[in-house]
């Protein structure tokens, strides 16, 4: 632009300067408002603060919603009884945004700044690994992760409420057979979880007389299956034990249901399906996919706890996000629980009390039922469901006697 | 004999996609040469308005033959305001358009909840020839971007259109003194090429699922296969596109996949190092 003519723009310079200062102090004021907030109690005594680290935007942004959901359900019940030892609790709701860097960062300011009593959340286990740190070590506070993940997380002070691949498996696989057959493919996605869950699952198989057909990684972002297709079908594999994820499992699906596994009578199994991963294809193409989680919807058809519940949170939250296992969202109100008996009966909270408290907490009523911590152990005692998808809904077709063992640490 | 066969169909099948894909980057980075990085979401526009006639309960067909308009709308809009200040500045065009697709991807992404979304195919079910089973819908895919493909060759080789596009990548002064308006042709192209897209996005989506990152997932292989075809030409574009697409859904049936993700790369690296300026340098449209 020449001399003459940005003279001549003075006054529109000046606008889109204005403009752009303007638009920048707004995204300034979007990118660290929105993604830290706080909710205080109505009354004053001393609160207890509960700090909430979750994806809330990004690529598993519905996840970490219901998180901060499921936290100021749980924090709402507890306030409306009057608190903890007569302490209201208040949370400090930070953003780790599908990232771990970003999160480190935020979550800092939930040691640093806020000085939280205990911080819950994350939900991959790479964001757990790049948080831990921060949280116990260096912020000397007690962590609780509450999502289902491949387990031999044995850190001091993290307590997870979440399933391992014990609880997903044990009844999980020896049902597969019976429902199913012996013969075993297990197509997954080239990271951590599936590698150690598969290691587990292929000893159950193993052990129960099944035999593992192919034991296969794929990159994450594959969505083209047609070689693996064919190795099942050629193969004739009686059940996938799928660990494939996102975006790659609705195109493998779809693959495998074109190909005509199920018709033949194929077993499709996959071991984080819950209700919101039900969408990605259409029903037909899933019909007769078994589950194994801590929690289904389905359960609070005869569970009068998870019920209640299940309707508190539908009440409070209509819409789109919604209240299930494989997000981490039931692993997150059992842990609150569980963290707020063991601050009841340790009278303070204090990081070594609570957390021996918490070795042994049980709690009576939660998603899916009672659970308790398995004393020495940071894991979660708690039933499993077995759930089959009929027509886009899960059916429950098998559940555990009791409370079913993490077998970790 | 059977297993070699379906491999060749689902082989096609995905080279088919690619090609689909890759066409609308092709034309807009060979004609006007702008790397849209907001391609992917061009794609993915189209591929939510399907949804959207999904969600309203309108016939998916319909929604296929809409959304190429809707994504030419909406990439019209966004070439007065925006991308024609680009023009003069490529580097700065991948910028100003990685931050365009960003805006529309997280709206999409907040649109359906960060969830997956599926669509059904206007031809569901499959049918067998002999021992091999066919998806019907596949095979349309495998149709359509034939006659998609040859029919934009057409529109560019041998219309009064495609000739004033070409004069104006070729010589855009002169193009200007001959009465052109370079100024609209490259509107019209952008608009042609984000059309393009959101029919791919529209076809695809059923065999994907709808998400938010639909589009990306072909972004950076849609870019490899321009430069292996070579920059400013449409038919590089196709065999380019068709080279990267064959070879990703191939080598997994020879290798294991981990590996065959990084081969199609090593390969095209290969291949390019031995044509620098792509399989057709030289003799463009």
């Amino acid at each position: 632009m020449s001399d003459k003519s940005e003279l001549d723009d003075g006054a529109s310079m000046t606008t889109r300067r204005r403009f752009l200062g303007s638009t920048a102090w707004m995204a300034g004021a979007i990118a660290t408002g929105a993604g830290s907030w706080m909710i205080r109690p109505a009354w004053g005594a001393t609160p207890i603060k509960v700090g909430i680290a979750t994806d809330l935007t990004g690529a598993i942004g519905y996840a970490g919603n219901a998180n901060a959901n499921t936290a100021k359900l749980v924090m709402k019940e507890i306030n409306g009884k009057g608190g903890i030892l007569g302490r209201p609790i208040e949370l400090y709701v930070e953003d780790t945004a599908s990232n771990e860097s970003t999160a480190v960062a935020n979550v800092r300011k939930l040691i640093q700044r806020d000085k939280v009593d205990v911080v819950f959340g994350g939900i991959t286990s790479s964001m757990r690994n790049a948080i831990k740190d921060v949280i116990v070590t260096r912020g000397r506070t007690l962590y609780v992760y509450p999502q289902l993940y491949e387990g031999k997380e044995c850190t001091p002070y993290i307590f997870c409420t979440g399933p391992t691949p014990a609880q997903q498996c044990d009844e999980f696989i020896p049902w597969l057979m019976k429902n199913g057959g012996k013969r075993f493919a297990l197509p997954s996605a080239n990271y951590v979880w599936p590698h150690v869950l598969n290691q587990y699952a292929r000893k159950v198989i193993e052990g129960n007389g099944g035999e593992v057909i192919f034991e296969e990684y794929y990159p994450l972002d594959q969505v083209e299956y047609s070689a693996t297709v064919n190795k099942i079908m050629t193969n004739k594999v009686d059940v996938v034990f799928n660990t494939v994820i996102p975006p790659g499992v609705g195109p493998f699906f779809k693959q495998l249901y074109e190909a005509g596994f199920t018709k033949r009578g194929g077993r499709l199994s996959c071991v984080y399906y819950d209700e919101n991963t039900l969408n990605i294809n259409a029903p037909h193409e899933i019909e007769g996919l078994a589950s194994c989680l801590d929690y289904f919807r389905a359960v609070t058809n005869d569970e009068p706890g998870s019920a209640r519940i299940q309707a508190e949170y539908d009440k409070q939250f209509p819409g789109n996000i919604v209240f299930a296992a494989g997000s981490a969202a039931t692993g997150m109100y059992r842990g609150l629980k569980l963290w707020e008996a063991a601050v009841m009966e340790a009278r303070s909270v204090d990081r070594e009390a609570v957390a021996k408290a918490l070795d042994h907490a049980r709690i009576t009523e939660g998603p899916g039922g009672p659970a308790e911590m398995v004393p020495g152990k940071r894991h979660c005692k708690m039933r499993m469901y077995t759930a089959v998808a009929k027509q886009g809904t899960y059916e429950i077709v098998a559940r555990s006697k009791g409370l079913v063992d993490p077998k970790e640490c | 004999m059977e297993a070699v066969v379906t491999a060749v169909f689902e082989v096609l099948n995905f080279g088919a996609i690619m090609v689909l894909v890759v066409l609308g980057l092709g034309v807009i980075a060979g004609m006007m040469g702008i790397f849209n990085f907001a391609h992917g979401e061009f794609v993915l526009l189209g591929a939510y308005t399907v949804y959207l006639f999904h969600t309203w309960a309108l016939p998916i067909w319909l929604g296929m033959l809409v959304a190429p308009a809707v994504v030419a709308a909406v990439a019209l809009v966004l070439e007065r305001l925006v991308i024609r200040r680009f023009y003069a500045a490529p580097v700065i065009a991948m910028l100003g358009t990685y931050a365009l697709g960003l805006a529309i991807r997280e709206s999409v992404r907040g649109l359906i909840g960060g969830l997956y979304r599926a669509v059904p195919e206007p031809l569901p079910g499959s049918f067998d020839i002999g021992a091999i089973r066919i998806a019907r819908w596949r095979l349309a895919i495998v149709v359509i971007t034939t006659l998609v493909m040859v029919g934009s060759y057409l529109l560019l080789t041998r219309t009064g259109f495609g000739l004033r596009v070409r004069a104006a990548l070729e010589n855009p002064s002169l193009a200007r003194a001959s009465g052109i308006s370079t100024d609209r042709v490259y509107a019209a192209t952008f608009a042609f090429g984000a059309a393009l897209a959101g029919l791919a996005g529209a076809l695809v989506v059923p065999v994907f699922s709808l998400s938010a990152d639909l589009g990306i997932r072909f972004l950076i292989q849609g870019f490899l296969a321009v430069m292996l075809g070579g920059v400013g030409s449409f038919e590089g574009s196709v065999v380019g596109a068709g080279v990267i697409g064959v070879m990703s859904a191939a080598l997994p049936w020879a290798v294991a996949p981990v590996l065959a993700d990084v081969l199609v790369f090593v390969i095209a690296v290969v291949l390019v190092r031995v044509w620098p300026r792509g399989f057709t340098a030289g003799r463009t449209v």
